[in-house]
């Protein structure tokens, strides 16, 4: 009896893999454009005088017949411009470079830091990858879930801030981290990121950086090589030189 | 992806295409020393190939086939699928043979074990998120990654990864009412994004996403309006593009294919029909360089299920209440032959746009035999003056050949849409465009034509001012190397068509291209018909007809509207002979019902004068019989047997009217261009007026004859073409 | 009796039960008319009728196959088919068995609310079950608007 059911069960084991489960979802991202209130083609988009000067000069970069080279900054000045990117930017983009529109869709997908979805004016980016998720990022994230009110890839009702939980941004170093736009806010604590996103809320730009009185990414103890001032010229050179 | 010599096609700015234009005619220009070939080993055969040519190409030259997905010979080289990996010795990774151009004395094993274990890893990677849905794909049967998957692949899988990830899913776009997809089944080979942007030029495809999220769409919700979309289907590899009307009721193995020829523009496209059980359930391209290529427009492949449609299946006769009522043949021919012998020699014939050269041939025979002249075409053609501009058969034909508008410089077309009027003809245009720096004018309305060209305008003052050489557009052709004047048929249907055909004809000639044998004259038929006819001798245009007021009518198929209720004598007796119920058989007092295109062994000559044959696929429905066959069997009633009794006697009879309609396949050479330009030039009149096309837009292409006006997909199509242009 | 035999030697004795048969069916005129609607004239024992009016007769002067028979109703006519004969009588019609149905137990006993009346084959008649298509037809013919 024992030794049936054994055999019983690896063969039953095997059999329930042929039931079939809808895939996983790989991605938070769509990549399929939906007409929104927010987002569709009817919203008009037009660059600034300032970013259309700009355009100007990122075009002269490339030869003629080259100029679809362009299409990466043009599409980082409309995210700039909008916060993130619409598809009418997109379309104007096209419009622009003399492109059809599914070129510009092709990259604007491709790359992760176009956002086509609404976002707020802070997109608050909370590193959660190894190094920082040991120096404590899950209470980093938990601060600014709370702080704002909202969860992972949500954006408060003022359109102010978004939150994304993101790999690796390569500042280990000085893990746990948080970049809020262009700005990395590193070392952090979880008042420091209260404090960050207070004074972002004001309308305050806090100074980017370490948090803990680093300068930059130099050990945190103090340094344990290179202590001493580097020797001149002719050090150990022979006398006879 | 590799995109490099499609610079042209994808920027669309203006002055980055001349600059293109410019720097490569520099280079046209320096003779090309013939390059030295290189020799390399396929599997240990010696080869010698041209320096360039692919490991993938060498291999097909000596009858190796390496699988590929996404390679296709009329495409871009992609070298994303990696199916076509082989080893190449002292390599220490495998190489995507489709991208690899050869060095001298490499050794390419196709066969090696590193080779075989590169293609079943492929495979398995591709299989690993392809639904295993073979049995409910229509594709089955003629799907690629099935047939490599049984050839190249594992003989099990490895895959266990429901619990984890899955199978990767992804929701099916509509793009329309002639191709369906089901994009989880999508490989991501991008043949149909290349053909959209290469071939059709509309780059509505493209992939969005990356990883395992990327999928192949048109990232918005988009129909695929183009007049080509059918041939994504042939293209796609797996069944993630397939055909719509078509879906779940065929397996290709239970089809009859039988090669035929379209009638449903000019171009006599060759096809392949599908059928089952006495229905047509598809229309396959059939390869032809000459013609098609290896495409097929839209209406020719989906109008298919216009011939099950509206068809006449019984002869009929008009009761004196006036209504129509179905009659045994021999009633009907009775009744006919009744009204031919009461109506003396006042007999006339019209021919429409889908008549085959036997039943033309019947037709005229018989009103000779009766003592009548009064056989025309619907569509018009400058004669007049006693001279006729069909006399010689330079005038109406395009002279070039359709392969051969690739290779022009510079081409004018005149009065014509050729997107529209003959898509594949279009496609041609848009490859000397892309590939081979052709520049392309056009006079009449502006219109997409799916590549940039110079448009001069729209009015006829500018046709007599490049016939008489003032324009500046006249100098650039007197300098072009292979210049090409198309005129649209349609233009020349005109009332001042004489002077576009005297004005340009002699124009053309003037022309001095490098080549002695180079055509410019070319004229764009729109009608399968209209050639066969003209050879014959059929007239163009029902005017002499409409002035004679004959007592018995027959409408070939004549379903244009130029004959109608008004334009014909009270007391005419109209004989409709055809196969579909449209606008010409309303008009009749008898009908008798002929067979399709697909119902019977018939000759089309196309407009570039290539005889070519249809052979039948099915039985004509009811008791509808093959065309000529009825008019033979008239003529015995009537009492003046026509003498030929079966296809072949027909045939010799066709041959000695005109001996190249039996010549199929072949190409005539057309001669007489300096006197038919000079025929021409005497009835030179003045020209009035705007040009026009008849199709603009893609809602104007898909409902053209009788078969296609019948048919239920075709009208889907013009429906969803309305609703996205309007909501656009 | 050596005329007798002697009568049997030339056949004069089928002459007499010819003679005999017409006697028994009624005349000649009667006679005439059963052999015109079963091509034959036999007489024998009448075993029974059913409810269609059938009568069933047995000789077993006739050989096996032949010893017994039905005689359809009058007014069948000459529209005669073998469907006619009413189920019970089948079994003894064709040898099955020997008793004839109201001396068969079996059959007198099995009667069931559930069994339906027998109905004879219609086939050929204008009664006969004609299968009609549920598909489309594969070809749509055009139909004349009759204003035109």
């Amino acid at each position: 009896m024992l030794s049936r059911s054994k055999l019983l069960f690896p063969s039953i084991a095997r059999n329930i893999r042929c039931i079939s489960k809808s895939a996983t979802n790989l991605s938070d991202n769509l990549f399929v454009h939906r007409d929104t209130p927010e987002d569709n083609p009817n919203i008009p988009f037009e660059f600034d005088e300032e970013n259309k000067r700009r355009i100007k000069a990122i075009l002269n970069n490339y030869p003629e017949g080259h100029k679809r080279g362009a299409m990466i900054p043009l599409l980082d000045l409309a995210q700039r411009q909008v916060g993130w990117l619409p598809i009418s930017a997109m379309h104007k983009v096209a419009e622009v470079l003399g492109l059809p529109n599914m070129r510009v869709y092709e990259v604007a997908t491709f790359y992760t830091m176009f956002l086509r979805k609404p976002t707020g004016t802070y997109h608050v980016q909370v590193c959660t990858t190894t190094p920082c998720w040991l120096k404590g990022s899950d209470e980093i994230l938990d601060a600014c879930k709370r702080k704002l009110g909202i969860g992972v890839g949500e954006t408060t009702k003022d359109m102010k801030f978004t939150i994304s939980e993101v790999e690796c941004l390569g500042a280990c170093v000085n893990a746990p981290m948080i970049a809020v736009n262009d700005d990395y806010y590193e070392d952090l604590s979880v008042k420091d990121t209260e404090e960050i996103l207070d004074s972002l809320a004001k309308g305050q730009q806090p100074k980017a950086g370490p948090r803990n009185g680093r300068f930059a990414s130099e050990p945190a103890a103090g340094l344990t090589s290179l202590t001493t001032e580097p020797p001149g010229p002719g050090f150990g050179v022979q006398s006879g030189l | 992806m590799l995109r490099v010599p499609l610079t042209r096609a994808i920027c669309l700015t203006h002055s980055s295409r001349v600059l293109v234009t410019a720097s490569a005619r520099l280079q046209s220009n320096i003779p090309a020393k013939a390059p030295e070939k290189v020799e390399v080993f396929i599997d240990d055969q010696p080869v010698m190939v041209a320096p360039g040519t692919t490991v993938l190409q060498a291999a097909a030259q000596i009858g190796v086939e390496i699988p590929r997905f996404c390679y296709h010979e009329r495409l871009a080289v992609a070298g994303n699928c990696r199916m076509c990996l082989v080893e190449v010795e002292k390599s220490p990774k495998p190489v995507a043979a489709c991208a690899m151009p050869v060095m001298k004395g490499w050794r390419i094993k196709t066969n090696s074990e590193m080779t075989r274990k590169a293609r079943e890893g492929v495979m398995e990677f591709l299989l690993a998120n392809h639904p295993l849905d073979c049995p409910i794909c229509d594709q089955g049967g003629e799907c690629d990654l099935q047939d490599q998957a049984m050839v190249f692949g594992s003989d099990r899988s490895r895959f266990t990864d429901i619990d984890h990830a899955g199978k990767r899913a992804v929701e099916d776009k509509d793009i329309g009412p002639l191709v369906k997809t089901i994009m989880t089944r999508c490989i991501h080979c991008t043949r149909c994004i290349r053909f959209a942007s290469e071939i059709a030029g509309v780059d509505d495809f493209g992939t969005t996403g990356r990883g395992n999220e990327m999928q192949v769409g048109t990232y918005v919700e988009k129909l695929f309006l183009t007049e080509l979309s059918g041939n994504v289907i042939d293209l796609c590899p797996v069944g993630a593009l397939t055909n719509k009307p078509y879906s779940f009721s065929a397996r290709p193995w239970e089809v009859r294919k039988i090669d035929s020829i379209d009638v449903l523009d000019a171009l006599g496209s060759n096809i392949v029909v599908s059928t089952r059980t006495g229905e047509v359930l598809r229309i396959l391209p059939r390869e032809n360089e000459d013609i098609n290529e290896e495409w097929l427009s839209d209406k020719s492949r989906f109008a298919c299920d216009g011939l099950k449609r509206q068809r006449l299946i019984t002869p009929m006769l008009r009761k004196p209440n006036g209504e129509l009522e179905a009659v045994e043949w021999e009633t009907a021919l009775i009744g006919v032959a009744q009204a031919v012998q009461n109506a003396g020699d006042k007999v006339a014939a019209v021919a429409g746009s889908l008549v085959d050269a036997e039943q033309l041939i019947a037709v005229k025979d018989l009103l000779n035999r009766l003592g009548s002249e009064l056989l025309c075409t619907e569509q018009k053609f400058p004669t007049a003056d006693g001279t006729s501009g069909t006399d010689f058969r330079s005038n109406y034909l395009l002279n070039s050949s359709i392969a051969a508008c690739e290779e022009a410089d510079l081409v004018l077309l005149v009065g014509t849409n050729p997107r529209y009027e003959a898509p594949l003809l279009n496609t041609r245009l848009r490859k000397g465009y892309v590939h081979k720096e052709q520049d392309i004018a056009l006079i009449g309305p502006k219109v997409d034509l799916s590549y940039r060209y110079e448009h001069l305008g729209n009015s006829s003052s500018i046709v007599q001012d490049i016939a008489s050489g003032k324009h500046p557009f006249a100098q650039r052709l007197k300098s072009a190397k292979r210049p090409l004047v198309i005129v649209g048929a349609n233009a020349l249907s005109r009332s001042d068509g004489k002077a576009f055909l005297a004005g340009l004809h002699s124009f053309a000639n003037q022309l001095t291209p490098e080549d002695k044998n180079w055509k410019v004259w070319n004229v764009l038929q729109t009608n399968a018909s209209q050639v066969a006819a003209l050879d014959m001798g059929y007239k163009a245009g029902v005017e002499e007809i409409v002035a004679a007021g004959p007592k018995v009518l027959f409408l070939l198929g004549a379903d244009g509207g130029a004959i109608n209720k008004d334009n014909i004598p009270k007391d005419c007796f109209v004989v409709y002979l055809g196969h579909h119920g449209d606008n010409g058989a309303p008009l009749a007092h008898a009908i008798l019902p002929g067979a399709a295109y697909t119902e019977k062994q018939a000759t089309y000559v196309n407009t570039e004068g290539r005889a070519q044959q249809t052979l039948v696929a099915i039985t004509p429905p009811g008791m509808a019989r093959d065309d000529w066959k009825i008019i033979r069997a008239l003529s015995e009633v009537i009492g003046t047997s026509l003498p030929y009794d079966n296809l072949d006697e027909i045939r010799d009879r066709l041959e000695d009217v005109a001996p190249h309609l039996v010549r199929y396949g072949r190409l005539e050479e057309n001669n007489f261009y300096a006197q038919a330009a000079q025929l021409a030039k005497l009835q030179a009149s003045s020209l009035q007026g705007d040009i026009d096309v008849k199709q603009r837009t893609l809602a104007d292409f898909f409902m053209t004859d009788s078969i296609s006006r019948a048919s239920p997909t075709m009208a889907k199509c013009v429906q969803a073409v309305k609703k996205a242009q309007a909501t656009a | 009796m050596r005329i007798r035999d002697l009568a049997i030697y030339f056949g004069f004795d089928k002459l007499q039960r010819l003679y005999q048969d017409v006697k028994i069916h009624g005349g000649l005129l009667m006679a005439i008319q059963k052999f015109r609607r079963f091509d034959d004239l036999k007489s024998g024992r009448l075993i029974g009728q059913d409810k269609y009016g059938n009568k069933y007769y047995e000789n077993l002067y006739y050989f096996f196959g032949r010893s017994r028979w039905v005689e359809y109703p009058e007014y069948k006519n000459c529209e005669m088919d073998g469907s006619q004969v009413a189920p019970e009588w089948s079994g003894w019609l064709s040898y099955r068995t020997d008793a004839p149905p109201y001396a068969d137990p079996i059959k007198i006993y099995t009667k069931y609310k559930w069994m339906l009346d027998h109905s004879e084959n219609l086939s050929g008649t204008k009664h006969a079950y004609m299968p009609y298509s549920t598909t489309k037809p594969k070809i749509e013919a055009w139909v004349p608007k009759k204003d035109d």
